[in-house]
C-alpha cells in the first residue's frame, strides 16, 4: 500500500519540460532517497508532492488524496507532510520555540502549553532544548537545520519530505544532520530524501530513485545502485559524487 | 536698506480687535495638523498594507485591482485629490448626500483631508510593504505553507511580520512625510498649520511675517524629528536579536 | 582749544548736511540712481488694480497710477532711459519684498494699515474698499444676522473673517467661519453651496462675479463692514521718494486724470475677457480724492 504515488506526472516550466512521465510509488514506512545531477528536477519532484510546485498533468496521490484535484483540501494535506528545505526557511522573526509552536497552535489548534510542552521535547530529540529561546540568526546552520526538522515534527506528520538538507551547511556540521534525520528514518516514518549524502542513502535507505533529465533512471536498493548502476549516466553521476575530490 | 527687525515675540501678540493671540491660531494650527496626519497615517497603514500584501498575491484580478489603486493614488497630486473629494465628488453623489457633504457633514475640511490624506499615503505604504514582502526570502512563504498554513496565516504570521520590519526606515520617511503633506489640507478648508501660517503672514497684520514662517517651519522640523524618534523607538522595539536585515 | 575744535566739528558737519539736503540723493531714488533701475511690484490677478494681460504684461488701474510715478521718477533722476524691471509679487511677498529692498514700489491693492505703516510707507490712498458679502441672488442673505447657523467663506489671509466674528458676539449669532485657499475657491464655495455668503472687498467681489459663468446668479449684498484704503505701498523713512509719489499721485488728482484712469478700469469692458465691472466711483473714494491722505486703518 503505497503512500505516495506518481502517475504519469509531467511538469513543464513555459517550454521546459522539467519532469517527463514520472511514475513512482513510495511505500508507508519507506525511505526513500532521490539523488541525480544538478538541474535533473529533483526539487521540482519533491515540491509536487505537497503542491509547493503544481503539476501540469497526471496524478499524485498522497495518503490516499490526488493532490492535482482542486477539491483537495491541500492545506490539511501539507499538515500531515512535513518538508525540509535547503536553506532551512525557519521564521527568523520568531524564536525557535515559536518557530515549533506555530502551526500546530494556528493549524493544529493546540494550546499554547500543549504545543510547548510537545515543542521541547522535540528540541530534546534534536538536542536543541537549551536554545529554545534563541533566534535563528543567532544559531549555526546545522542548528537551524535541527530546529526545522523539529519544527515539521511538530505537526506529527505521516510523511517528511527532505530536499537537500545538508548542502547548505558547512562540512562539520552535516553529521549532527544526518544523525537526526537517519534517527527519525528508525523511526519507522516514510522518508523522501533528496541529498548527496550516499552514506546516509547506504545506512538507512531502502531504495535510491536515481532522476536524470527529469525521468526516473533507475531505482535500487542502495547496495544495487552503488554496486551495479545499470545505466551509463548512473555510473557517471556516481563517480563524480564519490570521487575524492567532491 | 534698512536691516530687517527681527521679532520673535510676535506670536504672543493680540490678534488686532480680537481677544485671540497668535500664538493660540498656532497652537490651533498644530493640533489639527497633528489629528489630520495620525488619523490620515492609520488609514495609510491599514489599507496600504491591504493594498501591498494584494500586490504579491497570486490572484491576478486582485493583484491588478491593488496595482491600478497605487497607480491612480500615487500619481495624481495630493491636492487635485484634495480638490476632488472635497468639490468634486458632492457633485457627483445623489443630490441629498451631495448636500449633506456641503452643509451637515461636521468639520467638512478636516474630515475630507483625512481620508483624503490617509488614501494617498496608503498608495505610497502599498508600494513599501509590496517591497518589503517581495525582499523577503522566497523560501520563507513555502515555509508557511508546507506546514499547512493558509495563505492569509502565512502572510499574517509569516510574511507581514518580517515585511514590516524590512520597510521600517521608508516608512519612517512617509510617516514623516505625512505631517508635511497634511499641510495641503489647507486647501480644502482645513485650519491647520500651515493654514494659520497663511492667515497670519496675510493682512492680519505685517506682524513679522519671516518670524512667523520660520516659526511654523521649526514646528514641523520638530514634529517630523518626533516622528523619526517614535519609529527608530519602534525599530529598536521589534528588532530581532542578530538578525542583520536585508540579509539573506 | 575745545571749544575751537567744536566749533570746526559743528562746521564741517553742518556744511556736510547743506550739502546733502541740496543735491544728495537718499533712499529708494539714490538706488535707482545707482542701479540704474527701479524695480515694480506688480500682483498677478488683482483686477482691475494689477494683472497679467493676455501677454504676461501687468495692467491696472494701479499700474496706470505707478507708471506716471516711474515717469516722474525718470525726469527727477534725469534718467529718461531709465529700466523698468518687473517683479510679480503675492499678499504674502509684498511687504518683505518692499523692506528686503526686491521691489521699489508695489502696485497693487494693497490696504493702508497702521499695522503695516510699522515696517511700510503708503502714498496717498488712490482707492477705497468697503468690506460687502457676496451671496447667491436667491439666498435671501440681507444682512449679517441672515448668516445665523450657516457657513461663511472668507479667504485665507484676508481679514475679513474677524467681521463675522465681531458680528457674531455682538448679536448672539452662531456662524461656520469657513476659509478659501484663494477668492476663486472662495467663490467656488458659494457657487458649490458650501458657504451661504463670501466677506470680501467689494471690488474682488465685483471681479468674480463679473468674471462667473452666470453674473445674473450672484449679488452684492449687505452693509459695508468696513471700509479700506488703498495705497501704493513703498519703504518706509524715504522722505524724498514718498514725496515724489505724493506730489505725482496729488497732481494726477487735482487735474481730473485719477478719474478718467479709474472709469477706464471700473465702468468700462476691461481685458482680458472684456467684463465691466460696473463699480462706479464710491462717495468715500471722491472724498479721499479731494482731499488726499495717507491715513491708514
Ligand atoms: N520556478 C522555476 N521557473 C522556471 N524554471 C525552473 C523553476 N524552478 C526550476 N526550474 C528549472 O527546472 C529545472 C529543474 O530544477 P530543479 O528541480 O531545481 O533541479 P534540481 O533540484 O535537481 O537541481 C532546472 O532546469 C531549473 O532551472
Ligand atoms: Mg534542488
Amino acid at each position: 500500500m503505497s503512500i505516495i504515488r506518481f502517475v504519469n506526472v509531467n511538469k513543464w516550466f513555459k517550454q521546459l519540460h522539467v519532469l517527463k512521465n514520472v511514475s513512482l510509488e513510495i511505500a508507508q514506512g519507506e525511505v526513500v532517497v532521490v539523488c541525480g545531477p544538478s538541474g535533473s528536477g529533483k526539487s521540482t519532484l519533491i515540491r509536487t508532492v505537497n503542491q509547493l510546485e503544481p503539476i501540469s498533468d497526471g496524478e499524485i496521490w498522497v495518503i490516499d488524496q490526488n493532490v492535482a484535484d482542486h477539491r483537495t483540501d491541500i492545506n490539511a494535506l501539507r499538515a500531515d507532510v512535513g518538508f525540509v528545505f535547503q536553506h532551512f526557511n525557519l521564521y527568523p522573526h520568531l524564536s525557535v520555540l515559536d518557530n515549533i509552536t506555530l502551526a500546530p497552535i494556528k493549524v493544529r489548534k493546540q494550546s499554547r502549553e500543549a504545543a510547548e510542552q510537545k515543542a521541547v521535547q522535540l528540541l530534546e530529540r534534536v538536542g536543541l532544548a537549551h536554545k529554545k529561546d534563541a533566534f535563528p540568526s543567532q544559531l549555526s546552520g546545522g542548528q537551524q537545520q535541527r530546529v526545522a526538522i523539529a519544527r515539521g515534527l511538530a505537526m506529527e506528520p505521516k510523511i517528511m519530505l527532505f530536499d537537500e538538507p545538508t548542502s547548505a551547511l558547512d562540512p562539520e556540521m552535516i553529521g549532527e544532520v544526518l544523525q537526526v534525520m537517519k534517527d527519525l528514518a528508525l523511526s519507522g516514518i516514510t522518508m523522501m530524501v533528496v541529498t548527496h549524502e550516499m552514506g546516509f542513502a547506504r545506512e538507512v535507505a531502502h531504495r535510491v530513485v536515481f532522476l536524470d533529465h527529469g525521468e526516473v533512471l533507475e531505482q535500487a536498493t542502495p547496495a544495487e545502485f552503488f554496486s551495479a548502476p545499470k545505466t551509463d549516466r548512473a555510473k557517471q553521476f556516481l563517480k563524480q559524487i564519490l570521487s575524492p575530490m567532491h | 536698506m534698512s536691516q530687517y527687525q527681527w521679532d520673535w515675540l510676535v506670536i504672543f501678540e493680540n490678534v488686532t480687535d480680537t481677544d485671540e493671540f497668535y500664538y493660540q491660531w498656532l497652537i490651533s494650527g498644530l493640533g489639527w495638523t497633528l489629528l489630520i496626519a495620525l488619523s490620515a497615517w492609520v488609514i495609510a497603514l491599514i489599507l496600504g498594507t491591504i493594498i501591498g500584501t494584494a500586490r504579491t498575491l497570486p490572484n491576478k484580478f486582485v493583484a491588478g485591482i491593488a496595482t491600478a489603486y497605487v497607480e491612480l493614488f500615487r500619481n495624481i497630486p495630493l491636492i487635485v485629490q484634495l480638490f476632488m473629494w472635497f468639490f468634486v465628488l458632492p457633485e457627483m453623489v445623489p443630490t441629498n448626500i451631495g448636500n449633506w457633504m456641503k452643509q451637515d457633514m461636521p468639520h467638512p475640511g478636516i474630515i475630507t483631508s483625512i481620508i483624503g490624506l490617509g488614501l494617498f499615503t496608503a498608495a505610497r505604504v502599498a508600494e513599501q510593504i509590496r517591497t518589503g514582502i517581495l525582499a523577503l526570502p522566497r523560501g520563507q512563504k513555502n515555509a508557511g505553507l508546507a506546514l499547512g498554513l493558509t495563505l492569509a496565516q502565512t502572510y499574517r504570521h509569516v510574511l507581514l511580520p518580517m515585511a514590516f520590519r524590512v520597510v521600517i526606515p521608508p516608512l519612517t520617511s512617509e510617516f514623516m512625510s505625512i505631517f508635511k503633506n497634511s499641510a495641503v489640507a489647507y486647501s480644502i478648508t482645513a485650519t491647520e498649520l500651515f493654514f494659520q501660517m497663511k492667515q497670519i503672514t496675510g493682512d492680519y497684520k505685517p506682524a513679522n511675517q519671516i518670524e512667523v514662517v520660520t516659526i511654523v517651519g521649526l514646528i514641523y522640523i520638530l514634529v517630523a524629528f518626533s516622528a523619526n524618534r517614535i519609529m527608530t523607538f519602534i525599530e529598536r522595539r521589534v528588532q530581532v536579536p542578530g538578525y542583520i536585515s536585508g540579509g539573506k | 582749544m575745545q571749544k575751537r575744535l567744536a566749533f570746526l566739528v559743528a562746521a564741517v558737519s553742518a556744511s556736510f548736511i547743506g550739502h546733502a539736503q541740496a543735491n544728495e540723493l537718499t533712499g529708494t531714488l539714490k538706488k535707482i540712481k545707482d542701479s540704474g533701475s527701479i524695480t515694480v511690484g506688480h500682483r498677478e490677478s488683482s483686477i482691475p488694480f494689477s494683472y497679467l494681460d493676455d501677454a504676461q504684461k501687468p495692467i491696472g488701474y494701479a499700474m496706470d497710477l505707478c507708471w506716471k510715478v516711474v515717469d516722474a521718477v525718470k525726469k527727477e533722476l534725469k534718467l529718461p532711459n531709465l529700466a523698468v524691471k518687473l517683479n510679480p509679487v503675492t499678499s504674502q511677498t509684498r511687504i518683505p519684498l518692499i523692506t528686503n529692498g526686491t521691489v521699489d514700489i508695489e502696485c497693487g491693492s494693497t490696504t493702508n494699515s497702521k499695522e503695516r505703516q510699522k515696517q511700510v510707507a503708503f502714498g496717498v490712498s488712490t482707492y477705497v474698499t468697503s468690506v460687502r458679502m457676496l451671496t447667491k441672488a436667491d439666498s435671501g442673505v440681507k444682512t449679517l444676522d441672515d448668516l445665523n447657523g450657516k457657513a461663511v467663506v472668507t479667504t485665507t489671509g484676508t481679514t475679513s473673517d474677524r467681521y463675522i466674528k465681531q458680528n457674531e458676539k455682538g448679536h448672539n449669532i452662531d456662524v461656520k467661519n469657513v476659509y478659501g485657499k484663494d477668492h476663486a475657491e472662495s467663490f467656488l464655495m458659494v457657487e458649490s453651496g458650501r458657504a451661504v455668503a463670501f466677506v470680501m472687498d467689494d471690488v474682488l467681489l465685483a471681479g468674480l462675479i463679473a468674471n462667473s459663468k452666470s453674473p445674473k446668479d450672484f449679488m452684492i449684498a449687505g452693509p459695508a463692514l468696513s471700509v479700506e484704503p488703498y495705497g501704493i505701498m513703498i519703504r518706509k523713512d524715504d522722505p524724498q521718494f514718498k514725496k515724489l509719489v505724493d506730489d505725482t499721485l496729488i497732481g494726477l488728482m487735482k487735474s481730473g486724470e485719477v478719474e478718467k484712469i479709474y472709469n477706464k478700469w471700473f465702468t468700462q469692458p476691461i481685458p482680458p475677457k472684456n467684463i465691466n465691472l460696473n463699480l462706479p466711483m464710491s462717495p468715500q473714494l471722491k472724498e479721499a480724492i479731494k482731499n488726499p491722505n495717507d491715513n491708514g486703518v
